[in-house]
């Protein structure tokens, strides 16, 4: 550092120009190159900067506005589906209950059928077992009769003509089916 | 210093670093001139300091106007690096010392001034530029005066009759000491901002510059003129020059940094209620 | 080493050396007390660096502009 000032009184004496005092050339290009920078970052640079900024946070907002409403466009579908699977649900039960009372009446009108049908049958079997003695009855009492005289004609030896024949088996049976009523 | 005194004998004397390389030779517009400050000055002369700043301020133009042309909204590397200095200024000065209202209003003043200054401190540094633009007193006199205006503009605009009241009479000072407190707070004021702020900025630069050129003109006689051991000497003035040519760039970014910060600091002072 | 010494009386002619000397004693101390208790807040709450860092630069920017005054008396005062 000391060589400077060394020089300097050297030179001073030789009117080297102080570097406090400005030349008006000095102060002229500095002012004009201050004023058209000033003019070019205040008319051109700055506003394409904010420009810039205002485009970039509108689009930032945008993407916010969009992801808010794509939220509320899933929370709306998972409402949906949340309702939709409640409705189903409820439907599930429905049918779920529907089915049991309708199997209920189901098993109760075949049970009814079935007594129905087991009833009528024993009815059946009932008539038909009376059929069958009324015509075992019948029978018998005209083959006893038959027999009767049969073995009563083998017995006298002598034929009977077939109207006396009945009249006594007849009395034969009345007689029986007195006994049979009194015992 | 009776070594570099004596190598005025050898055939090659040592150059040291003089004034005289602030004020070269006036080379255009030599006429017409005007009688300024005691001496005869051209009007328009350029030398080749004010051809400096004019490739200084050109470059600006042209990084930040086809910087800034097609911008996108997600920003290519390119274009990232011309939004992030303007960046740093709006939102790590102007916004964040002035509020964004008051910050949108002074940012071209503040943007300008950060980046004239830095673009002509950087020129120091610069092969072949090789001087600061900031180093000779015009630019930052002028840069000052913008500063002084401006903060003075600002404060008369927001307590039109009251901002010099403010400034002089600080509230909560019992009258007797308004005696010591008013010229103490014109001087600070009004006298002292602009002048601090011309010479902080250029002196910076103007010891910067002489101090690189004492390096690297003792480099350069010690290595071919010296002879003997002195190469040795060379190597670590070389190093040495190196080292400040690293440490002018750090003070290039910072002079920047702070001419911007403190003109914004004097706006936001004049802008504030009270004192 | 004549030659020297009457150089070097030249010099210590010069009192504008010597106050720049003088001035940039006070800055020097000036900036570090800033920078050093700037570091001590930074340390205690850390959170704040960035404001701290502000306030520091513009309080290293008003005391070296004392320094800088020092080498400007030189100018103004030769003349």
């Amino acid at each position: 550092m000391l060589t400077t000032p060394l020089f300097l009184a050297e030179e001073g004496a030789e009117g080297t120009p102080n570097p406090l005092l400005p030349a008006f050339y000095d102060i002229l290009w500095s002012s004009v190159i201050f004023v058209v920078l000033l003019l070019i970052f205040w008319k051109v640079v700055l506003p394409r900067m904010q420009a810039l900024l205002d485009e970039r946070s509108a689009a930032i907002e945008g993407g916010i506005k969009k992801a808010e409403e794509a939220q509320a466009e899933a929370a709306a579908a998972l409402e949906t589906y949340t309702t939709q699977l409640a409705e189903a649900r409820a439907e599930a039960a429905r049918i779920k209950d529907q089915a049991r009372t309708d199997a209920a009446k189901i098993e109760a009108d075949l049970k009814a059928r079935a007594n129905d049908e087991a009833e009528r049958i024993t009815a059946q079997a009932h008539q038909r077992i009376e059929a069958e003695r009324q015509a075992a009855f019948s029978s018998l009492r005209t083959e006893v009769g038959t027999l009767a005289i049969d073995l009563s004609e083998k017995v006298v030896g002598e034929s009977m003509d077939d109207a006396r024949s009945a009249a006594i088996v007849d009395r034969f049976l009345a007689d029986l089916e007195r006994d049979g009523a009194t015992r | 210093m009776s070594l570099l005194a004596s190598a005025g004998s050898e055939p090659e004397p040592f150059h040291p670093p003089s004034i005289s390389e602030f004020f070269p030779q006036v080379f255009l517009f030599q006429e017409p001139t005007i009688a300024w400050l005691g001496e005869e000055d051209p009007i328009f002369g350029i030398n080749r300091i004010m051809l400096v700043r004019f490739i200084a301020a050109a470059v600006l133009i042209l990084v930040f106007v086809l910087g800034t042309r097609r911008m996108r909204i997600i920003p290519t590397r390119a274009q990232s690096l011309v939004e992030l200095p303007l960046g740093f200024v709006r939102d790590g000065i102007a916004y964040d010392l002035l509020g964004e209202k008051d910050g949108k209003r002074f940012l071209p003043i503040i943007t300008t001034i950060f980046f004239m200054v830095l673009a002509m401190n950087l020129t120091g540094v610069i092969p072949f530029l090789n001087i600061a633009g900031t180093s000779v007193i015009g630019v930052p006199l002028v840069l000052a005066l913008v500063s002084y205006v401006a903060f003075m503009w600002a404060g008369i605009k927001k307590h039109p009759g009251a901002f010099f009241k403010n400034a002089l009479f600080p509230s909560g000072v019992p009258w007797f000491l308004y005696i010591i407190v008013t010229p103490i707070e014109f001087v600070s004021t009004f006298v002292l901002r602009p002048i601090t702020l011309t010479l902080r900025l250029m002196m910076n630069l103007f010891v910067g510059h002489l101090l690189l050129v004492l390096f690297f003109a003792a480099t350069h006689f010690f290595m071919f003129s010296a002879g003997g051991l002195f190469p040795l000497l060379g190597v670590g003035t070389l190093a040495f020059g190196f080292a400040f040519t690293a440490f002018e760039l750090l003070v290039s970014v910072l002079q920047a940094y702070v001419f911007a910060i403190l003109t914004t600091v004097y706006i936001q002072l004049a802008l504030a209620e009270e004192h | 080493m004549d030659n020297a010494t009457t150089i070097l009386a030249e010099i210590n002619g010069n009192i504008g050396t010597v106050g720049y000397g003088l001035a940039a004693i006070g800055p020097a101390i000036g900036v570090g007390i800033v920078v050093g208790k700037t570091i001590e807040s930074v340390a205690r709450q850390p959170e704040l660096q960035g404001r701290l860092t502000v306030l520091m630069f513009i309080g290293i920017a008003f005391t070296e502009a004392l320094a800088f005054i020092g080498i400007a008396t030189y100018f103004f005062m030769t003349n």
